[in-house]
């Protein structure tokens, strides 16, 4: 990047107020990583880190975040390459439907999506009879997290399909190339960041998910509890050792995650 | 005859954009279409390579309808006019893209790919990235990538547009040699006249959503057959006028808004007292000290501009504006405000009479006389 060297006093005064405003901001957020440490001992953590409540919180959320991303990615691509490069009637209505689960409150996701998926919903009565149920399971926490999160995914990568000049896709096609392989050889790789970020957001959202998934999976503890129903139950309960263990971990592990993720990006 | 394009019609909502087009290219023929930006070049290169549908009409290449056929199977080699390059495939891949999609391997593919890239003089950038190369160079790689799927047809979109000017010459001289190498009909669009002078076996005009004229450049530049051509290439000395008398091998044009009076061969539409407009080309005006040839009138410069090796000088000659594009050489005693007669012989105005080349033969009568002959009856 080029960097502009216009020092003057004017410039001087605007970057001092700059630099304040951004460093109350980032103390905010470091204040609150610090509450968060200072909370727990290490010695507490150690222990917290040992018992199966917090162990099984742990397991159940990775296993439903990582698998909401391999779903995503599966369901949502599609969904994003649609409506990136096709033209059809009701394409407006569609992507507005895409934001809907992310402007609507988790809460309201969580009840319909309770009742659709039970015993007398729509789909429950279909799934019941192949004897599947969805309610208070761990493919509930999938249901709950895929709806919630996934359009992150889906819209980031939508953006980046349709930000590919329409020219490479023809170019690709007077070469001879089949749609299929213009997907593999074109689309695919210069969507390749784009795939990425969105699925960090989509992961990050899942993991975070809290409304949606109490509604539909409840607060079995070692069944359906993820790490943030863990947290609220423990707060809730008195139990501010283990919501406190809990919610660091969270929060060390989602930041890990990232700068993992975002160093990978640049690469 | 290879490509033969039959009533071509495009709207946009409701922007007719080509309009009944028909053209039919030869063979091996290096075609360029010749058109102002927004008249629709772009529109039908899409239409031809199969990536845009045509409301109506017919696409023949070879004889074979290839309408219903999609691009991926029209074997037509497409040059964008932003090249188009595949960022993040080296220039090898971008060459070999064609022929990996239909499945070519290995050697085979390699020893093809070096013989393109060779061609187009990149051999030794072969591992370079699109983004790491010039414009000249990037447009080699488009080139070399549409010939290597041995097209049956070459369409470029100006692919000199985005050019530095200092490369355009070298790049069109390599263009029109690699297109007479291999012998690939082409068809170049380019609102360039320069481009087309040099490397056009023949030039079409498109106008309004139609070919207004098409024929060798030599004869288009300098025989341009409509008003529009006519400015167009920037022969600008249209004359209004109408027949004042008929002799045996000649006629008397009476100019419109001017005293003056020419002597013009005569050309078939010529009638006594018919309206009619002529085309003065500046090229071949005479411009001298002493009266020449048939035709000579006394007129005051008003400007001279050079142009390399040429200049351009306006005269008026009593009211009359009339630009005259002469050798440099000639004009060495000529300034502005200096007497200077305007000389051409009989055969160089010729009748600007429409588009007739747009009907099928039978129908050939012009436009332009027709209105005319309704004026003459009504004068
Ligand atoms: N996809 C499109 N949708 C609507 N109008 C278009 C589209 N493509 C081109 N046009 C219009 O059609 C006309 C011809 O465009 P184009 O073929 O690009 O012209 P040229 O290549 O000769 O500059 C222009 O007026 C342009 O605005
Ligand atoms: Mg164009």
């Amino acid at each position: 990047m080029r960097v502009l060297h216009l020092k003057t006093s004017q410039t001087k005064l605007f970057d001092i107020g700059i630099s304040f405003i951004a460093g109350l901001f980032f103390t905010f957020i470091v204040l609150v990583l610090i509450t968060l440490m200072t909370t727990t001992s290490l010695h507490e953590l150690y222990r917290q880190m040992r018992s199966s409540v917090v162990i099984s919180a742990v397991w159940i959320s990775i296993e439903t975040s990582i698998a909401v991303v391999l779903l995503s990615f599966i369901f949502g691509f599609p969904v994003a390459y649609l409506l990136a490069l096709k033209q059809f009637k009701g394409k407006p209505f569609l992507e507005t439907l895409i934001d809907l689960p992310i402007v609507m409150p988790p809460l309201v996701s969580g009840l319909a999506l309770l009742i659709l998926f039970g015993g007398t919903g729509l789909l429950g009565k279909l799934l019941n009879k192949w004897g599947l149920n969805i309610i208070f399971t761990k493919k509930g926490i999938l249901i709950a997290q895929l709806f919630v999160a996934s359009p992150f995914f889906i819209k980031t990568v939508r953006e980046a399909i349709a930000s590919i000049p329409q020219n490479l896709l023809a170019a690709s096609a007077t070469l001879g190339a089949s749609p299929f392989y213009t997907f593999r050889k074109v689309i695919l790789p210069l969507s390749k960041s784009a795939i990425w970020a969105g699925l960090t957001m989509t992961w990050a959202r899942a993991l975070g998910e809290f409304g949606a998934t109490a509604m539909v999976a409840g607060c079995i503890p070692q069944q359906t509890e993820t790490m943030t129903i863990a947290i609220y139950m423990g707060a809730m309960s008195g139990e501010l050792a283990t919501a406190s263990a809990l919610a660091l971990i969270l929060v060390v592990f989602s930041f890990v995650s990232l700068l993992v993720f975002k160093s990978g990006l640049k690469r | 005859m290879s490509i033969f394009l039959e009533d071509i019609t495009k709207y946009f909502g409701s922007q007719k954009v080509l309009d009944k087009l028909s053209l039919k290219i030869k063979k091996g023929e290096f075609h360029v279409i010749l058109g102002p930006s927004g008249e629709g070049k772009s529109t039908l290169l899409s239409i031809i390579a199969g990536l845009l549908k045509p409301d109506k009409g017919n696409i023949w290449i070879d004889g074979q309808l290839v309408n219903e056929l999609p691009p991926q199977k029209r074997q037509i080699g497409f040059v964008f006019q932003d090249f188009a390059l595949f960022p993040h495939l080296t220039v090898f891949e971008n060459v070999a893209y064609g022929l990996k999609a239909r499945g070519v391997k290995n050697n085979k593919l390699k020893e093809r790919i070096c013989f393109y890239l060779n061609m187009v003089g990149l051999d030794m950038y072969r591992d370079k990235y699109p983004p790491e190369l010039s414009g000249g160079q990037k447009q080699r790689v488009a080139l070399a990538r549409a010939l290597a799927i041995n097209p049956r047809l070459l369409l470029l979109d100006e692919p000199l547009s985005h050019i530095d000017a200092w490369q355009q010459e070298k790049l069109r001289e390599d263009l029109k040699q690699i297109q007479q190498n291999t012998g690939v009909t082409t068809i170049y669009v380019t609102h360039d006249q320069l481009e087309a002078r040099v490397l056009a076996d023949r030039v079409s005009i498109l106008h309004q959503g139609r070919i207004e004229q098409v024929e060798p450049p030599e004869e288009l530049f300098y025989q341009p057959k409509t008003g529009f051509v006519a400015n167009f290439i920037g022969a600008t000395n249209i004359l209004d006028g109408y027949v004042s008398k008929m002799n045996d091998n000649n006629v008397k044009f009476k100019i419109k808004d001017s005293d003056l009076t020419i002597t013009v061969k005569k050309y078939p539409i010529f009638q006594d007292k018919r309206q009619i407009r002529l085309c003065l080309h500046p090229e071949k005006i005479i411009l001298s000290l002493r009266p020449e040839k048939e035709n000579h009138f006394l007129g005051v410069v008003e400007d001279i501009k050079l142009l390399g090796i040429t200049a351009r000088v306006n005269v008026n000659i009593r009211g009359l504006k009339i630009k005259a594009i002469v050798p440099r050489k000639h004009i060495s005693s000529i300034t502005r405000q200096t007497s200077v007669w305007v000389c051409f012989s009989s055969d160089v105005p010729h009748p600007l009479c429409g588009r007739c080349h747009r009907l099928p033969p039978h129908l050939r009568r012009c436009n332009q006389c027709r209105e005319n002959k309704q004026k003459s009856v009504e004068l």
